[in-house]
């Protein structure tokens, strides 16, 4: 039987990789811009615009048309045509290692990630660069994974590029229920899984035990060790590891337990100044938005040292103001300047509020006019401006907000 | 006093109707949070700080929350 590619039970759609080439072969018409809520388009528009050498830039598919303008400039549409392509016949997956090989060097990936001030940023990435922490090899030709991401987002792509270059099935769980999520790693026998910790917190309690799973990732957030217990015993087999990632460079490190520990291949390209990691220019894509300190980026995240040989740390925390929720990072500015637009309201103070099962909930105080408003009316208006997981889900009318002993505003409230 | 459990309705009513859901008519202790309330993830972190500003407890702090019987646990 021909090898499954992709399987998505919520779009009721199962593609073999005979199928997936036929596909790829027939399709006549491309545009740069991907936007679209079906994983299977994202992944075949990825795979297309390397075969034809193209550059693809892919959009969340929830993001509202404003923000889109804002993204992309307003004639986005006529920017990126809709264009022909040539025709091409794939038979076997070595094709389109071929056209990988005549392309790679030229290709280009585009996504978005929250800037630290004001608009997401663009982040191109290269094929070496995007495929860096990749490893093939015949170990892997079996390995069956288990999608928990958003394939426009960094950590899903490395993922389906891990998958995809090892000729692997891939099986959707992102925004399926938990019971359809452990039914389906069982059913599918899936072997490796990568995702939040807020994607492994909603497993919880153990239902099933999941014996197929033999390696795990996450990244993002911390996990308290008393969690990560409860999820071993879900996951008898797996061997349990903790990514360092960032939608600038990719994953960069990885941990057992919350001891990450610096490979030599790294060595040069990592620099730790007042506990903040910074890492080189060559580790990055390409973007106007990094700001770059003599070739140096400033990550913002800040660790504690344990040892100096080999290089062993600890995150402690981060020195920017992004909130991360459930793995989503939201920028409390941009969240701040479009409530700021709403008629009525004066003042505004958005802030992550702890939370143990997303890590930070978006909230926010308002100072408003004399005007009647409620919390439903401004997370209406939002919704036509911001992406679902950036609007504030606990909303207080204050007559003053809150401000720290030396009148700053603090985000770290609680 | 409105008692805990029409509270915690109220609660997840205000939820459901913050993200344009259909509201709830009534829950018991047996009510699954995910599959009778139809609360996602975000759902459920924003009923946990609902429930926190006004117990003082965080409901989700050991991940055993399924049903709307295991919130009244807590905060008993």
């Amino acid at each position: 039987m021909d090898k499954t590619f992709f399987k998505d039970v919520a779009a009721k759609l199962e593609v073999s990789y005979e199928k997936f080439f036929i596909d790829l072969s027939t399709t006549k018409s491309y545009s740069a811009i991907c936007r679209s809520d079906s994983f299977y388009f994202v992944f075949k528009q990825i795979i297309l615009s390397l075969i034809h050498g193209k550059e693809v830039i892919l959009l969340d598919s929830d993001l509202s048309d404003e923000e889109v303008s804002k993204l992309l400039g307003k004639n986005h549409l006529e920017d990126y045509p809709i264009g022909d392509i040539e025709e091409i016949e794939i038979i076997e997956f070595s094709d389109i290692q071929k056209y990988i090989n005549v392309n790679k060097e030229t290709w280009r990936i585009t996504l978005f990630t929250s800037g630290t001030t004001g608009l997401p940023k663009k982040i191109s990435h290269t094929f070496n660069s995007i495929t860096r922490s990749v490893k093939t090899g015949n170990a892997r030709v079996n390995d069956i994974w288990g999608f928990a991401y958003n394939p426009t987002h960094m950590a899903g792509l490395q993922v389906f590029f891990q998958a995809f270059l090892n000729h692997n099935t891939i099986i959707r769980l992102f925004g399926l229920g938990r019971s359809m999520i452990t039914e389906q790693i069982n059913d599918c026998s899936i072997t490796n899984l990568s995702a939040t910790p807020t994607f492994y917190r909603m497993l919880l309690p153990v239902d099933h035990i999941c014996s197929s799973v033999r390696g795990m990732t996450t990244g993002g957030e911390k996990f308290d060790s008393k969690t990560l217990n409860i999820l071993q015993s879900m996951f008898p087999n797996a061997k349990i590891r903790n990514v360092y990632a960032s939608t600038e460079a990719g994953s960069l490190f990885s941990s057992v337990g919350d001891l990450f520990t610096l490979s030599s291949d790294f060595a040069n390209l990592i620099r730790i100044d007042n506990n903040e990691i910074f890492l080189h220019k060559s580790l990055l894509g390409e973007s106007a938005g990094i700001k770059l300190i003599n070739d140096w980026y400033a990550t913002g995240d800040l660790i504690e040292i344990y040892s100096q040989d080999p290089f062993t740390f600890k995150f402690t925390s981060r020195k920017n103001e992004m909130i991360n929720t459930g793995g989503y990072k939201v920028n409390p500015q941009e969240v701040e300047e479009s409530i700021r637009s709403f008629h009525g309201v004066k003042d505004v103070y958005v802030f992550g509020k702890k939370n143990s099962l997303l890590g930070n909930v978006v909230c926010c105080e308002i100072v408003k006019s004399d005007i009647f408003m409620d919390e439903k009316e401004i997370r209406d208006f939002l919704k036509d401006k911001l992406q679902e997981y950036k609007i504030p889900r606990f909303i207080k009318f204050v007559e003053k907000l809150s401000v720290t002993r030396t009148g700053k505003l603090s985000r770290r409230v609680n | 006093m409105m008692d805990k459990m029409t509270h915690i309705l109220s609660l997840i009513n205000l939820v459901l109707c913050n993200r344009g859901k259909v509201e709830i008519e009534a829950v018991n202790e047996g009510s699954h949070l995910r599959n009778d309330c139809d609360l996602d993830s975000l759902d459920l972190a924003e009923l946990t700080v609902r429930i926190e500003a006004e117990y003082e407890v965080d409901i989700f702090d050991d991940g055993f929350v399924v049903t709307v019987g295991d919130i009244l646990n807590k905060l008993n």
